[in-house]
This record gives C-alpha cells, structure tokens and sequence, in this order.
C-alpha cells in the first residue's frame, strides 16, 4: 500500500512537473483551450473584446460607448505628438516604419541585450535617442502615442515570437510565474481572477477573461476618466489584491507581457480600447 | 536644612532621571523594532512579495511614535512585521504552487 501512495504521489508530482516544463506553443494551445471551454458560446476571435465577449449587458452597453469612442482624443493627440518634430528635426517615423503600425512586432525578446522591448519602451528609446526627455509611461502622451499606433495597427495578427535562446525562454517562464502565483494580502493570483474566476461578479462588475486581454490597449477606463496603458492596468490589479505594484516598464511587468501577448497569438490587435 | 532639601530633591531627581530612562528606553525600543521591521520589509520586496500596505504602515507608526503614542507605534510596527513575514511564507509556498494552476 505503502508503495502505491509513494508511486502515485511520484506520479502526480512528476505530471505537475512536465506540465510546468510545457512549451510554449503547449501552453498557448492549454490556454486557449481552457477559455473556449470555460465560455464556449463566445467565438474565439471575440475574446479581443475582453468582458464584452462574455457579458451580453455589458457589451450592449460598450456598444453603444463605441459609437463615441472616449479614446478617439487620445488617437488624435497621439497623431499630433507623432508629427510633430524632435529638436533635431527628426520624428518618431524616424524610429518606427508603417507610419506607426508596429504594434503587432511588440513585445519581443531581444537578443543582443537579453530583454524584452515593449512598443512603449521603444517609444521612450526614440526619443531619448533623438535628445527627447522620455515620457512616463502609464498615461499621459505615452498612452497617446501608443493609441494612435495601436489604431494605426488594427487588425494585425498577435504573433510574439520566443526564440531559440535559453534567456528567453527563462523570461516567459518568469512572466509565467508571475501570472500563476498568488500575492499580496488577498492572496490573489493574475489567473484566479481572470482564469478560474473570469465570469463572475467583483462587487458590481464581471471579471474578464485573460485571454485576449492584452489586444486592446491602451485603454480608456472610466474609472480612471482617461487613458492608460497595459502596465498601468498591471500596477492596478497587483493594488487591488494588495500587493505592492511594480513600475511601469520594469522588467517583470515586460516579462509578464511577453507571456500574456504569446498567450493571445493568433488572435488581433484592435486597441485602443474603451472599459469599465 | 540641607538634609531636609536632600530628602526632597534627590528621589525626585532619581525619579525624573529614571522617567527619563524609560522614555528613552521606549524610543529605542521602537527604533530597533521598526528598523527590524523594515529591513523584514525589503527581504519581501528583494523577492517581489512586499505588500502594497507595508510601507505605509511603518510611515504611520514612526508618525504615532513622534506624537509620543509609542502603545500604538508598536502594535504598528507588529502589524507590519507580521505582514512582511506572511509575505515571506507566501513567496515561498508561492515558488512551487503556482505550478499546479497552469492549464493542461
């Protein structure tokens, strides 16, 4: 008897193990499995809406939001500060092609300096490399610029790529972490909200599934009365459950998007976006 | 009469000497709780785990101690310490655990 436990107990442990040690693509494929199951009459494209692909009087509601989008302001300011010229007569065309519309080659591992480039860390790289301060990066003209390019960047496919390279693969597996482990004084993880508990109600609003979250920032929220971008939406989940947030652009919340947006691959970039 | 005035002047002087004592006794009390405290609070932060009130917490004991509340600046302290620990036990539960809730 003593045996069968102590195998079993090596039996599950070692099923943890190679689940944990999945590849990417496995773990995409367990992803996005688990949330057509979980709502299996929202089609799987539709995820890129967020709570609205799960919430019927909700999405009736940002339906009718979308006929005046809160964040066309922020698409036309982002426009402006993307015309306009750096001291030295150079603009932001200079450091990204496609009049903007990059937003689908963001994040990605780079190689050479072992990190992970978000669009919005390039945008600060430009302008600090054409003599500019560099912006912050939660809100402000930093998620103008970045609305203006997600919307110049509608509708191309998410395709976050993890190279062949051990630093790569160990910065997913650190943006993985982060998204299953529970913190905080709630004792919260990304997932238990937004996995296990996308669905149902916080107080008066419904959680929104993981799944396609990261397609459609920045956004504007209601709460928040403007825009922000996906970190600061990062920052605001950790307050909730009462862990000290990181800043904006470190390298575990990069590295947290890096898993997130690979997660998404195969689905659309439709930001900015308009939320509760 | 200068006996009469020893009587009188020297226990109070040992009395206030000694209030004095405690008073400063307490402070030091506090100072090696906090720092203790705090130094419990970057072990969580050297690990990710520090939790959004900590810091706060300690800001408001040091601001009980300064207005003389040292009962409450402790029970502060206490408070801060504990949720450092607790965060400490949560990253390490955490370092395995979050393995089981990865989807298959």
């Amino acid at each position: 008897m003593k045996k069968v436990i102590v195998t079993l107990v090596a039996l599950m442990t070692a099923t943890v193990w190679i689940g944990t040690q999945a590849s990417p693509e496995t773990d995409r494929a367990a992803f996005e499995k688990f949330f057509t199951q979980k709502f299996p009459n929202t089609p799987t494209a539709d995820f890129v809406n967020g709570v609205y692909s799960i919430h019927a009087p909700s999405r009736a509601q940002w339906e009718e939001i979308e006929e005046f989008p809160p964040y066309e302001l922020s698409i036309d300011a982002g426009k402006t500060e993307w015309n306009k010229a750096f001291a030295n007569g150079k603009t932001y065309a200079d450091c990204f092609e496609n009049e903007g519309a990059v937003r689908g080659s963001y994040p990605y591992w780079d190689s050479d300096r072992k990190e992970v480039i978000t669009l919005e860390l390039a945008v600060n790289e430009c302008r600090t490399a054409n003599g500019e301060e560099p912006l912050k990066y939660s809100k402000g003209k930093m998620a103008d610029i970045s609305a203006y390019m997600s919307y110049q960047s509608r509708g191309q496919e998410i395709n976050v790529v993890i190279p062949d390279d051990a630093d790569a693969m160990a910065a997913y597996d650190r943006g993985k972490e982060f998204f299953y482990s529970k913190r905080g004084q709630l004792n919260f993880s990304c997932f238990d909200c937004h996995g296990g508990g996308a669905g149902s109600m916080v107080r008066a609003d419904t959680l929104s599934p993981a799944y396609g979250h990261t397609s459609h920032f920045p956004v504007y929220r209601s709460k928040w009365g403007g825009m922000g971008t996906l970190h600061r939406r990062f920052g605001g989940c950790n307050k909730q459950v009462r862990a000290k947030p990181f800043k904006s652009q470190s390298p575990i919340y990069r590295e947290l998007e890096y898993f997130l947006t690979y997660m998404n691959n195969g689905l659309v970039y439709n930001g900015p976006g308009a939320r509760k | 009469m200068l006996k009469k005035i020893s009587k009188i002047f020297i226990p109070a002087i040992a009395v206030l000497s000694l209030s004095g004592c405690a008073s400063l006794s307490a402070s030091e009390e506090f100072t090696a709780a906090w720092d203790a405290a705090d130094a419990a609070r970057k072990d969580a932060a050297a690990v990710g785990y520090e939790w959004r009130d900590t810091g706060k917490i300690l800001g408001k004991a040091k601001a009980a101690a300064d207005e003389g509340d040292m009962e409450n600046a402790m029970k502060l302290v206490a408070k801060a310490q504990e949720q450092s620990a607790d965060a400490m036990v949560q990253q390490k539960r955490e370092s395995e655990l979050w393995k089981t809730r990865v989807p298959q």
